[in-house]
C-alpha cells in the first residue's frame, strides 16, 4: 500500500509538471494545445535515446529532453502563430499523432529497438546508490524538486511584464496587437516554454518506468491532462496540481476494485467515460474549476456589478 | 490506376459525409467540434446491432439498420446540443472545443464499454467484386459511392430549394438578423445537429462496411476529416465535399507515386524507388493540413479568415 502511494505520488508529480505546462499554455496564454502528449513523448524518447541507446549520462538526457520539448513547441507554433484557436487545436492534435506515427514506424539503431518494440533498459539516475525501496523514495524526491522548480519558474514568468502580455493575449489578441505587441512571437514562446517543461516531465517518466513505447503516448493522454487542468481550474497553477491529483486518483482507483478479468477492458473504458463526464460537469457548473484563478484587482474596488465574486467569470 | 480512383472515391465519400456535418456545426456555432467524428462510430455500431437483430436477409437488415442508426444518431446529436452546447452558447470557442473533446471521449469510450474494444464487421455476404481492366470494385464500394453522391445531391437541393435550407444558411450567416426575420434559430440549430450527426453516422457506417468497426475508428479519421473541412474552407459545405475529394485522392495517390525524382533532386537518396510506407499514410492529410494553414488558412472556398 505504501509502495503504491509512493508510486501514485511520483506519477502525480510527473503529470503535475505536464499539467502545469498546459496550464501555462492554455490557462495563461489561451493556447488550445490538443497535442500536449507530443512534448511529453518527445522528452521521453529523446532522453531514452540519449541514455539507453547512445549511452550518455542521464543528466544530459534530461537536458536534451528539455531542449527537444522547447524546440518542438517553437516548431509546432511556427505555422499557426497568427491563426485562431480552432486551428491551433486541430494542428497540435494532428502534429502529436504524426510524431507518434513516426516513432511507431522508425527503428532506432537496430532491428528490435524503437518502432513498436519501444525502448527498454532505460537507466534510472543514481540507481546504483539505492535499494529498490529506497530508490522509490529518492525518485519521488527528485520529481518533487522538479515540480517545485517548474511551478516556481512558470509562476515567475507569469509575474513578469512578459507574463502579463501572455495573459493579455488570452483575453484578447486584438488588444495586444493594438498595443504593438507581437502576438505571434509571444505565442511561439509560450508553447515553447510549456513544451520544455513537458519535455522534462517526459524524461522523468521514461527514467522512472524504464521502458517506453508509442502506445504510452496516445491522444488519450492529452485528454487526461486537459481533464486535470479543467477540473483543477485552468487559470491557476495550484489548480493544475490539484486537478492532477484528482484525475490520477480516479484513474488509478479501479486498481482496488475487484472484478473479473474479462471486464478489465470495460472497466478501463468506463473510467474514461467517468472522467469525460466530470470534465463536462465542471465546464457546465464550475467554469473556474476547483481552484479559481486569483485575479489581481487594480485601483479602487468597483461598486455594484463586476465585484470580486463575479469578476472575470466570463472574461475568458 | 483505375483502382486508385475507385479507392479514392470510396474514401472521399466517407470523409465528405462526416466532414459536411462537421463544417455545418462549425458554420452555425463557430467552433470546431472534436466530438463530431464520434457520431460516425456510434452510428456504425448502432447500425450493426440493429442489423444483427433483424430476421431478414443481411443486405436488407444492414440497409434498415443504417437508416435507423442515422435517425437515432441524429437525435443523439440534438441531445448533445441540448444537454451541453446549448448551455455554453455565450462561452468562448476554446471552452466549446474542450467540451466537445470531453464529449468525444465519453462517446468513444462509451462505445468501447458497450461493444468492446475489438474489431467487428457487418454481416455482409461474400460477393465477387466486379473486375474491369485491372481494377476491382466490390458491390459494397459501389453502393458507398452511389449513396454518398445521392445524399450530397439531396442535401444540396435542401440547402438551395427549401425554406429550411434558406433558414439554415441565414442562421449561419447572421444569427441576430435571422432571428429578427422571424426564424426560430434555436430550432434551426437543432436541425443542423440532427442532419450533421445523421450524415456523420452514415459516413461511419460506410467506413464500417468498407473496412471494420472499431471503437476508435472515429478518432482515427479525425485528422483526415478536419483536413478536408479546412482545405475546403471550414464552414463551407461544398468546400467540405471538395476537400474530402482532395484528401481522399491525395491519400491514395501519395502511396502509389514513386517519389524518387523529387527525392533525388533534393539529394535525399539516390535510390530509384522511393515510396511512402503505408504506416505513414496518416501523414498525408496532416501534410495537407500544414500546407493549408501556412498558405491559405481560410481554405479553398472559405469565407472566414
Amino acid at each position: 500500500m505504501l509502495d503504491f502511494l509512493i508510486y501514485l505520488l511520483t506519477v502525480v508529480g510527473i503529470y503535475g509538471m505536464v499539467s502545469l505546462s498546459l496550464s501555462f499554455q492554455f490557462g495563461r496564454t489561451g493556447l488550445v494545445n490538443f497535442g500536449q502528449v507530443a512534448f511529453f513523448m518527445v522528452g521521453a524518447y529523446f532522453s531514452s535515446i540519449a541514455t539507453a541507446i547512445l549511452g550518455l549520462p542521464v543528466g544530459l538526457g534530461f537536458i536534451i529532453a528539455i531542449i527537444a520539448g522547447g524546440l518542438l513547441g517553437a516548431l509546432m507554433a511556427l505555422p499557426i502563430g497568427d491563426l485562431r484557436q480552432d486551428y491551433w487545436a486541430i494542428a497540435t492534435l494532428a502534429a502529436a499523432e504524426l510524431i507518434r506515427i513516426v516513432f511507431l514506424n522508425v527503428n532506432l539503431g537496430s532491428d528490435y529497438v524503437g518502432a513498436a518494440y519501444g525502448i527498454t533498459n532505460i537507466p534510472g539516475p543514481f540507481r546504483e546508490y539505492f535499494t529498490t525501496t529506497t530508490y522509490g523514495y529518492f525518485y519521488l524526491g527528485l520529481v518533487a524538486v522538479c515540480v517545485v522548480a517548474a511551478f516556481l519558474i512558470l509562476s515567475w514568468v507569469g509575474r513578469t511584464p512578459y507574463g502579463r502580455l501572455l495573459k493579455g493575449i488570452r483575453e484578447s489578441d486584438e488588444v495586444a496587437r493594438a498595443l504593438g505587441k507581437d502576438v505571434r512571437v509571444a505565442r511561439i514562446h509560450a508553447l515553447s516554454i510549456g513544451g520544455a517543461v513537458a519535455g522534462a516531465a517526459g524524461s522523468l517518466y521514461a527514467h522512472f518506468v524504464g521502458f517506453i513505447d508509442p502506445q504510452f503516448f496516445m491522444p488519450i493522454e492529452t485528454f487526461l491532462i486537459w481533464a486535470m487542468i479543467i477540473m483543477g481550474g485552468p487559470g491557476n497553477p495550484v489548480g493544475a496540481l490539484v486537478g492532477t491529483l484528482v484525475v490520477q486518483v480516479i484513474y488509478n482507483s479501479t486498481r482496488f476494485i475487484q472484478f473479473a478479468s474479462e471486464y478489465a477492458s470495460t472497466m478501463a473504458a468506463l473510467r474514461m467515460v467517468l472522467i469525460g463526464v466530470l470534465i463536462l460537469l465542471v465546464i457546465l457548473y464550475l467554469p473556474q474549476g476547483l481552484v479559481p484563478e486569483r485575479r489581481r484587482r487594480y485601483g479602487a474596488r468597483p461598486s455594484g456589478k463586476g465585484s470580486a465574486n463575479t469578476g472575470g467569470g466570463h472574461a475568458a | 490506376m483505375i483502382q486508385v480512383i475507385i479507392d479514392s472515391l470510396i474514401r472521399a465519400s466517407e470523409l465528405a459525409l462526416i466532414g459536411v456535418g462537421l463544417t455545418m456545426v462549425y458554420d452555425i456555432l463557430r467552433f470546431a467540434s472534436f466530438a463530431h467524428v464520434q457520431f460516425g462510430t456510434i452510428g456504425a455500431f448502432v447500425a450493426l446491432s440493429i442489423s444483427l437483430l433483424l430476421p431478414v436477409p443481411p443486405v436488407l437488415a444492414i440497409a434498415v439498420g443504417a437508416v435507423a442508426a442515422c435517425a437515432i444518431t441524429g437525435l443523439l446529436g440534438i441531445l448533445c446540443d441540448r444537454l451541453i452546447f446549448a448551455r455554453l452558447r455565450d462561452r468562448a470557442a476554446a471552452i466549446l472545443m474542450i467540451a466537445s473533446f470531453g464529449l468525444g471521449m465519453v462517446m468513444q469510450y462509451g462505445v468501447q464499454a458497450i461493444w468492446g474494444a475489438g474489431p467487428r464487421s457487418f454481416p455482409l455476404p461474400l460477393t465477387r467484386p466486379w473486375v474491369f481492366f485491372d481494377a476491382r470494385l466490390s458491390p459494397t464500394g459501389a453502393a458507398v459511392i452511389v449513396v454518398a453522391v445521392l445524399i450530397m445531391l439531396a442535401f444540396h437541393l435542401v440547402l438551395t430549394r427549401t425554406h429550411l435550407g434558406v433558414a439554415m444558411r441565414a442562421t449561419a450567416d447572421n444569427q441576430p438578423l435571422a432571428e429578427s426575420s422571424g426564424i426560430f434559430t434555436e430550432r434551426i440549430i437543432r436541425i443542423v445537429w440532427f442532419i450533421g450527426a445523421a450524415l456523420g453516422a452514415l459516413g461511419g457506417i460506410m467506413l464500417g462496411l468498407v473496412a471494420q468497426l472499431q471503437a476508435n475508428m472515429g478518432f482515427e479519421i479525425m485528422v483526415a476529416v478536419f483536413a478536408a473541412a479546412i482545405l475546403g474552407g471550414i464552414g463551407n459545405v461544398y468546400g467540405a465535399v471538395l476537400g474530402a475529394a482532395v484528401v481522399g485522392f491525395a491519400e491514395n495517390i501519395g502511396l502509389v507515386i514513386n517519389w524518387a525524382p523529387i527525392a533525388n533532386l533534393l539529394g535525399l537518396t539516390s535510390s530509384s524507388h522511393v515510396y511512402i510506407p503505408v504506416g505513414f499514410k496518416m501523414g498525408i492529410p496532416f501534410t495537407i493540413l500544414i500546407l493549408i494553414l501556412l498558405f491559405r488558412p481560410r481554405g479553398l472556398l472559405g469565407r472566414h479568415a
